[in-house]
């Protein structure tokens, strides 16, 4: 009892989820239903792939603002390789090929040539908007295979494909991150990049690495997107950021780098996921809904900073 | 070093403008010379309130939020009451304290500035948009003096400018608030240390942001002719990329309001050249974007450059006088601000 106690005072974000979930199944009967959690799983798929980037990024105390209209310059190009190839299989090579570029790109830029991450990835982040809306006149793709749209579909066990995607790159990632050289490196960098370089550890190459890994998660998520919405859209990433980051830092995440983990995203992710389905099923407007949110993202991360660890956020 | 940091941008934007008037005759002429000031207006008034937070190494990302409630509140505002004195003083007072609230949230909670002020981004907009329940709202025509209309034949627009520049300059660089603001971008231990009024200075500096973002929302109104939904988003990358492109560090410290403007003009520079290319408007992020990611890699490796003469000079200077060289120069200047 005590020590689970203490698990709870230490997840305050999961404190955030329970009383959500029970709030809004007493609010709404339609809530506490398969159907819902089925179309809420699906629906966050993308933003869960591409938080966990986020994370990674800001565990080595970087930031990736193009992350999000990579998504949409993946999601594009794939979209066109597809139409014109109808291959899944090289439209999901292109997403993560393409992402991987943007990665590269911003990776050297921060990692070698020591640019601010801020500026070069909103200089990035443009870039990639263009790109998406240049190919794609603007407009959505046209020509998915069907296969991608039943993708789309497809429920395995009572949880849809694209979300066990989203769940294998958060296992994927949580290996990574604490089982291998790459992922205690990172911590080291993000919570002293000093003393990591002191202690030998590659830190340009390590900076590079974590936007590189941003780079094929947009790429991965930007390629999810289009089984969600059975096209690829120009726009998709276009208002994810704010959902992306409030997800890594209400999940606990700091941006200082060195605290949090890919696991705390995940419920990060859930803590949005459920308010914006619960607050949809209460018939609240979007505008409500995004006042509401900003205040929840500003309330939890500040609750994460003083419960979950005394550094600053 | 920070006069150089204006000068660069000035010349690119020379040299920019040089190459639109070999390529387009119409260019050179006074008349789209104002407008091409009138219509970075805008972004430029935004610019010089965010050189202050970026100098201090904050970040605002509620502006072009802060823009679309005070566009939303002065068209509201005015078409319940037609109230010309109310809707002004309402319009920038609010402008004025939710960029205030904004500091006093960096302050108290002590999380980052990036985060908080997202958070407020989705606030602000949010609350903006259920005052007015997503409708646009035209304003009356009187309104297009402060867009269109002219004092001394000179565009309304530009003389607000001038003067929020002029106001911004003499804050920066005559004041006691614009040396804390400098030396909290600096180092805001040190100047925690040194019993400076942090948290005021961060409020003051937020809250002034806010103001001459209310101030850009009335020109904006009167170009655009009333509320639409549009108004604001993405304005503040634009507003960041002219401060960074101005010279101003993004870690704080060093930069000019002067640069921002001009930096807010080579933005609106770069538009007009790919309009005279006829190119795609989607081709236009890909551009900003470059430039920008041009403009820090240059700034990048001549700040190395200058870094290495300095270190060399400075280790000439050590043999020399070593005790005067201790002495850092902000410090110097605060000695000296607080004294007077």
């Amino acid at each position: 009892m005590q020590s689970s106690l203490r698990f709870l005072k230490s997840y305050p974000a999961l404190q955030i989820v329970a009383v959500l979930l029970v709030g809004f199944s007493l609010l709404s009967p339609y809530f506490l239903t398969t159907g819902n959690f089925e179309a809420m799983l699906g629906v966050n798929a993308v933003v869960l792939i591409a938080a966990i980037g986020m994370t990674v990024v800001f565990l080595a105390g970087g930031i990736d603002l193009s992350i999000s209209t990579v998504i949409s310059a993946s999601a594009v190009i794939a979209g066109l390789v597809m139409a014109q190839s109808d291959s899944v299989v090289a439209g999901a090579v292109t997403a993560v090929v393409v992402g991987l570029l943007f990665g590269a790109l911003n990776g050297v830029l921060i990692g070698y040539c020591r640019l601010t991450p801020f500026i070069t990835t909103m200089a990035t982040q443009l870039i990639a908007r263009g790109i998406a809306f240049v190919l794609s006149q603007g407009i959505a793709v046209k020509g998915t295979p069907y296969w991608m749209l039943d993708f789309g579909f497809m429920v395995w066990l009572g949880i849809p494909a694209v979300t066990l995607v989203a769940l294998g790159v958060v296992i994927a990632s949580g290996v990574a991150m604490s089982q291998t050289d790459w992922g205690r490196h990172i911590m080291l960098v993000g919570s002293n990049a000093e003393a990591a370089r002191h202690a030998g550890i590659n830190t340009r190459f390590i900076d590079f690495s974590v936007y590189l890994f941003a780079g094929a998660m947009a790429g991965v998520a930007g390629f999810i997107s289009i089984a969600n919405l059975g096209n690829a859209i120009p726009g998709v990433g276009d208002t994810l950021l704010l959902m992306i980051i409030g997800a890594v830092v209400l999940g606990g995440t700091g941006m200082t780098g060195g605290e949090g983990s890919v696991e705390r995203t995940l419920l990060g992710v859930a803590i949005l996921a459920i308010l914006t389905n619960g607050l949809n099923l209460l018939g609240i407007p979007f505008y409500d809904q995004l006042i509401i949110q900003g205040v929840l993202i500003f309330l939890g991360t500040w609750l994460a900073m003083r419960l979950g660890s005394t550094r600053s956020t | 070093m920070s006069r150089q940091k204006w000068v660069a941008i000035a010349i690119a934007t020379v040299v920019l403008a040089g190459v639109l008037s070999s390529v387009s005759p119409v260019f050179l002429t006074f008349s789209n010379f104002q407008a091409i000031l009138v219509q970075s207006s805008v972004t430029a008034i935004m610019a010089i309130g965010m050189t202050f937070i970026i100098l201090t190494a904050g970040i605002d990302i509620s502006v072009g939020a802060i823009l679309f409630v005070s566009s939303a509140l002065f068209a509201q505002l005015y078409m319940d009451t037609e109230s010309y004195p109310l809707a002004f003083t309402a319009t920038l007072t609010c402008a004025t304290l939710l960029g205030a609230l904004n500091g006093v949230l960096v302050v108290k909670f002590k999380i980052s500035p990036l985060i908080t002020t997202l958070a407020t981004y989705s606030i602000y907009r949010g609350a903006a948009i259920h005052l007015t329940g997503a409708q646009n709202i035209p304003v009356p025509r009187e309104m297009g003096f402060w867009g269109n209309g002219r004092v001394f034949g000179i565009p309304v627009p530009i003389l607000i400018l001038i003067a929020v520049l002029i106001v911004g300059i003499y804050v920066l660089s005559r004041t006691r608030l614009g040396v804390y603001t400098r030396a909290i971008g600096n180092s805001e231990r040190s100047a925690k240390e040194t019993n400076l009024p942090v948290n005021k200075v961060l409020i003051l500096v937020y809250g002034f942001s806010g103001l001459v973002t209310g101030i850009a929302a009335l020109i904006l109104l009167a170009r655009v002719g009333g509320l639409q939904s549009g108004i604001g988003i993405g304005i503040e990358f634009s507003v960041i990329a002219a401060v960074i492109l101005g010279g101003t560090k993004l870690t704080g410290g060093s930069g000019t309001v002067l640069g921002s403007v001009i930096g807010a003009v080579f933005l609106v520079l770069i538009d007009n050249g790919l309009n005279l290319l006829n190119a795609s408007p989607y081709i236009y992020d890909i551009v900003r974007g470059a430039v920008l990611l041009a403009a820090v890699t240059i700034d990048r490796y001549s700040a190395v450059r200058q870094r290495a003469a300095l270190e060399a000079q400075r280790a000439q200077r050590i043999e020399l006088d070593a005790p005067s060289a201790a002495r850092s120069e902000i410090g110097m200047e605060v000695r000296r601000v607080s004294q007077t």
